[in-house]
């Protein structure tokens, strides 16, 4: 009995280091060792807390981003939705009226609701190819944004900050100060991300999500709603970015109909480093926030290896392309033994 | 328009099937047309339908782009198309230094820089297998780095030659020259894709992947060829934009990458692949930019027309992909 | 007590009769066994009564109620399943997941896979206890799926099962345990409609045996009663006439070996099948549907670049990796699928016609249209192609004209060797034979070689001179001009002589 536990356990580290997710928590191990010996204050509490705040959107989009490539769809819009909202939350929100707060964020999480229903009924129902559908809703989105906020600005009420740090709160009581001291709420926001994903990892929805996105013919034939099943994973997706606009809001205190843009294609390669399959179907959320802090390291190292900052877009494309071309090519030849292609 | 489909004769359902989405796309520009004239005083006349023309020039430019890479099937598109233009402006506009003599240095920087971006844009696409449309989007962010790079921390310098302005920015009488060229350019688009070997292949490729391998065509190579071709287009179409703006700037041609294919599916190019008529493209072009128009004379400016291309592209897939799917 | 009886079951697919008053009944507990030959019928039927298709005409009687479904999935709600031959999991779930997709149980708000783990464990214990259940399905072997695919079918508890050719992909052990489950479900009051080309296995495992030819019955057999004879059973399908083939005056004309082949390979779809074909012969390709042969047609045109073959034309050692390859030698193919594989259909049939042409003539930049236009002419007339014009689009015209353009397509090349993958597929008779007799025309006039391979075994005897019959990947059997009749290319086919 217990030569057979052991037998078990030895197959799955094997099944475990033959993974793309096993590599890509080595190269992650390799990206922060050497962000570590680059940055000299790399484990003080401050930078640690400036790091995750500087990645946090990145990971929250790729999050999401995530579950609608899974599901078999993919996000091209989710940028500009991102820009959106902050321009929805900066247009509600007045200055002086602390309850606007609320009210942004009750309208932004609706309008992110909508932006989801809307992607998702392009893939899932109207059944248009993912990409040139979410290519469209793209600016649609940016459109609205730019009615909303032609130039980048817009009001906040002050206690929004509690979203980028919790020093905002200290006058409330002196736990947010000590609380702003080690805890950036950048990382609750994500865990936040995490739970809701864990929650509906564990129900019906989370199983037909990779179903649908394997095999949508099988299951179909399974009985399973697969338009519904998109549209709920692109609404998941608008959840992880409306958590991000939160955050960005919060940092800024304003909206811009453009910031978002350059998140999107990140999100997609981030994604795929984290062994998120373009094809659908294969790959592990969590380890999607992993792709996302690879991609977020490597920018951390390019800025300390004295790269002119010029330099960072360009190296950015490239480690985009080269990501996704190796991860394909690494997904491709893990499974080639499998089959035999016809035509 | 179904209805119609049914009523009329075997004769008049092919004809009207084979133009259908190019007389849609005629209607749709009359019917703004008309529609600007109610709203808009002064919207419809000889002098304003030939500035929207020469407006809609660059998009109907980059329209043969996409056209082309989305005729080769594989849910081709090359989003590249922008940047890859303004680089071209960017480099070329110190190199002519606004004279006619430089212009061939001029070419065959234009030349290379298409090729090399279509090469890579092919390799990745056709024989990677990786998705054209993120393949393409981080080729334009690669070569926007580039462009920053190449700029960090000082002035774009340098003029197009004479005789680029002459063709991109001037006029003939009050026809914009520009008008010409797209005219010629259409007739020696339909020549070579109705005419030629590469026509048939491109489209035979597009239409049904697996009967062209069958036939003995590398259908890998003419996709990779129709991103080479598409790179090298675009690279001079910057040529021809920085002969229109007299300057060369950052982002010159990033706002016309998405109205370029918004103009290809509005001109009847099935994103399946195997068809297109660039005249469709070109009407595609004009009804964008009588919209835009539109829009601007309403005061709406930039988010009317992001909004309004991106709902007009929205619907015409529900249109064009759901008519795909009931056959 | 009958679970199910259908009743004068009637289905035509484009004219063309599939079922023309077909019964069949399933006792509570017995398995019944389908047998026929190709195009007999029994895989339609078996699709009617799982939803698949709707039936023309009859009724069907399930637990004593007539049912209509309109989908698969209905007719699973009411306890009809259905194991397909083409595998319908998502490989990137585990075994467990697959096989309660679409019926998983929530504990609380949560799904609960202990429960999931506990009825797949129980199932997949039975057929195949070695299999890890936390695998993903892609990670297995084609046997391993089809078990799979099966334990999913059974873990719905159906009161009906129905397996079409579950065997074909299974190993010997694994057919022996799947017989044993069927017989203990058997056993539990369930009833089992089995379909198998290895009759064999039917004669071994069911109770009662429906034979079906041309899309009727013509013999049913209760085991209980009667005795297990091969030889009737055989005879039932192949029927009583013995129709031999026609004349075939390939003895005279036909010359040296046109093409060789020796030990083709492809994985385990194509074993090691060698063969010689002469000039003016045709050859057939026969034996049960899905033994290979579309993928033999596929790999002699050269769609599989990493085959493994020696191959010869005309004693010229050739390579079969790329379709190019192949048509430069002579070598062309009309494949089996015209839709997806043949034609480009919106585009007209003039742009079909000349595409192959076109395609590997690399020294053509601008299209001679004139002088194409008339060649186009000549083609069409040769073919007798009924087209409003050549401008017309391809998907205007009839299955028959559209495979004409298919072949069409290659004239104007010169053709050594025409591989035709179920031309007559799908085509009205009178374009059948217009089709067969142009092809055999040329073949005594040019010397062209044919290697033909037709689901419809008639078209087989008629026209072939030499008949390979295929089974499993493999060739099993060559029949000489004289041989090839009915009776011979069934017994062939179905293999009995082994085991």
């Amino acid at each position: 009995m217990q030569g057979k536990s052991m037998e078990t356990k030895k197959r799955t580290l094997r099944d475990f280091t033959s993974k793309p997710e096993f590599s890509s928590l080595l190269i992650l191990l390799v990206m922060f060792a050497l962000t570590a010996i680059l940055q000299k204050n790399f484990f003080e509490i401050k930078s640690i807390m400036r790091n995750i705040n500087a990645f946090a959107p990145l990971i929250l989009v790729t999050m999401g981003q995530a579950v609608v490539i899974i599901s078999g769809g993919i996000d091209l819009s989710s940028g500009t939705a991102l820009s959106l909202l902050t321009c929805v939350l900066t247009s509600i929100m007045k200055k002086n009226d602390p309850i606007t707060g609320l009210y942004g964020i009750i309208v932004a999480f609706i309008v992110a609701l909508l932006i989801g229903l809307i992607n998702g009924f392009g893939i899932g129902y109207l059944r248009i190819p993912p990409v040139i559908s979410t290519f469209a809703t793209s600016f649609i989105w940016l459109g609205i944004a730019l009615f909303l906020r032609p130039t980048p600005g817009g009001e906040s009420v002050s206690w929004f900050g509690v979203f980028y740090n919790f020093d905002t709160l200290k006058d409330i009581s002196g736990f947010f100060g000590t609380l702003s001291g080690f805890l950036p709420p950048s990382l609750l926001l994500i865990i936040i991300g995490c739970i809701l994903w864990y929650v509906i990892s564990k129900t019906k929805t989370g199983r037909y999500i990779y179903a649908v996105g394997g095999n949508s013919e099988s299951a179909y034939e399974s009985g399973i709603n697969t338009a519904k099943t998109q549209m709920v994973a692109c609404m998941i997706n608008s959840i992880f970015i409306f958590l991000a606009a939160l955050f960005f809001v919060g940092q800024t205190g304003s909206g811009d109909a453009r910031m978002g843009d350059p998140l999107t294609l990140r999100s997609i390669a981030a994604a795929v480093v984290g062994g998120i399959a373009l094809s659908g179907g294969r790959g592990n959320v969590y380890f999607a926030l992993v792709g996302a802090l690879i991609l977020s390291f490597v920018n951390k190292i390019i800025f300390f290896a004295n790269i002119p900052y010029a330099y960072q877009t360009l190296v950015g494309g490239a480690i985009v392309i080269v990501a996704i071309a190796g991860s394909q090519a690494y997904i491709s030849y893990s499974t080639k033994t499998k089959e035999i292609k016809i035509g | 328009m179904k209805a119609q489909a049914h009523v009329s004769t075997a004769l008049d359902s092919s004809f009207f099937s084979k133009y259908k989405k190019l007389i849609v796309a005629a209607l749709l520009i009359i019917f703004l047309f008309v529609l600007g004239e109610i709203i808009v005083s002064d919207f419809l006349s000889v002098g304003q339908i030939l500035l929207t023309i020469k407006l809609s020039s660059f998009i109907a430019l980059f329209g043969l782009c996409q056209m082309i890479v989305i005729a080769a099937g594989g849910s081709g598109l090359d989003l590249s198309v922008g940047y890859t233009a303004t680089v071209t402006a960017v480099l070329t506009a110190k190199l002519m230094d606004g004279k006619n003599e430089n212009i061939w240095i001029a070419i065959l920087v234009a030349l290379a820089l298409g090729f090399i971006i279509g090469v890579l844009n092919g390799f990745f696409v056709s024989y990677i297998k990786l998705p054209p449309l993120v393949v393409t989007l981080a080729m334009s962010q690669m070569i926007q780095g580039a462009i920053n790079v190449y700029t960090a921390g000082k002035n774009i310098t340098g003029k197009p030659s004479p005789i680029l302005q002459l063709i991109a920015a001037k006029t003939t009488g009050f026809v914009p020259n520009i008008i010409f060229l797209l005219i010629l350019l259409t007739i020696i688009v339909m020549l070579i894709l109705n005419k030629t070997r590469i026509g048939i292949l491109l489209y035979g490729v597009g239409a049904n992947p697996t009967a062209a391998h069958l036939s003995g065509v590398d259908i890998k190579r003419v996709r990779f060829l129709s991103y080479v071709v598409s790179g090298i287009l675009a690279s001079f179409i910057g040529l021809l934009l920085l002969g229109n703006m007299g300057i060369a700037f950052k982002d010159m041609g990033s706002n016309y990458v998405m109205p370029s294919i918004a103009a290809a599916v509005v001109g009847g190019v099935s994103l399946a692949g195997g068809d297109g008529n660039y005249l469709g493209v070109v009407l595609g072009a004009i009804f964008l930019q009588t919209l835009t128009n539109l829009l601007v004379a309403l005061g709406w400016g930039d988010a009317g027309k992001w909004t309004g291309f991106g709902i007009v592209l929205f619907l015409l897939l529900i249109v064009y992909v759901s008519n795909r799917r009931k056959r | 007590m009958n679970i199910l009886e259908a009743k004068n079951i009637k289905k035509n697919f484009g004219g063309v009769a599939a079922l023309s008053g077909a019964s069949l009944t399933c006792r509570e507990g017995r398995i019944t066994g389908l047998l026929g030959a190709n195009g007999s019928g029994k895989s339609t039927l078996s699709k009617i009564i799982a939803g698949v298709y709707a039936p023309d005409d009859g009724e069907i009687t399930y637990l004593g109620k007539k049912i209509h479904y309109k989908n698969p999935h209905e007719a699973k709600q009411q306890g009809i399943g259905m194991v397909y031959q083409n595998l319908s999991l998502v490989p990137e779930l585990t075994v467990w997941q697959n096989i309660v997709l679409g019926d998983e149980r929530n504990a609380g708000y949560f799904l609960d896979d202990k429960n999931a783990r506990e009825r797949t464990t129980d199932i997949v214990h039975k057929l195949l206890p070695t299999l890890d259940i936390e695998k993903k399905v892609f990670e297995l072997t084609p046997s391993e799926m089809q078990v799979v695919e099966i334990a999913k079918a059974v873990s719905r508890k159906p009161k009906l099962l129905i397996l079409d050719e579950p065997t074909a992909a299974l190993e010997k052990v694994q057919v022996t345990s799947l017989f044993n489950m069927m017989k203990e479900l058997a056993s539990s009051g369930v009833a089992i409609i089995f379909t198998s080309h290895r009759l064999w296995e039917v004669v071994e495992i069911c109770h009662d045996l429906t034979i079906f030819r041309n899309g009727r019955n013509v013999g049913s057999m209760d085991f209980d009663k009667d005795e297990k004879d091969v030889k009737k059973i055989i005879f039932y399908i192949t029927g009583s006439q013995s129709e031999t083939s026609i004349a075939k005056t390939c003895a005279e004309t036909c010359g040296e070996t046109r093409l060789s082949i020796k030990n083709l390979s492809l994985g385990t779809i194509l074993r090691n099948i060698s063969f010689d074909l002469k000039k003016g012969e045709i050859l057939g390709v026969g034996g049960l549907a899905g033994q290979g042969q579309q993928e033999l047609m596929l790999a002699l045109a050269g769609n599989f670049p990493k085959i493994g073959c020696d191959a010869r034309i005309d004693g010229k050692p050739i390579k079969l990796t790329k379709p190019s390859k192949a048509i430069r030698n002579g070598i062309v193919l009309v494949p089996g699928d015209r839709e997806t594989e043949g034609l480009f259909s919106k585009h007209s049939v003039f742009s079909n016609l000349i595409f192959s042409k076109i395609g590997v003539d690399k020294k053509i930049f601008i299209i001679p249209h004139r002088k194409l236009k008339k060649e186009c002419e000549q083609i069409v007339d040769i073919l007798a192609l009924k087209a409003a014009s050549l401008d017309a689009p391809v998907s205007t015209l009839s299955g028959g004209n559209q495979q004409k353009v298919v072949i069409g397509k290659w004239l104007g090349l010169e053709i050594k060797v025409l591989l035709l993958s179920d031309p007559a597929k799908g085509i009205d008779i009178g374009a059948k034979a217009d089709l067969y007799s142009y092809i055999v025309n040329q073949v005594r006039s040019t010397g062209m070689s044919v290697v033909l391979y037709a689901s419809d075994t008639k078209e087989l005897i008629e026209y072939c001179d030499r008949l390979l019959i295929m089974y499993e990947g493999s060739i099993v059997a060559t029949l000489g001009t004289e041989e090839i009749t009915e009776e011979n290319i069934i017994r062939a086919s179905m293999h009995v002589e082994k085991e």
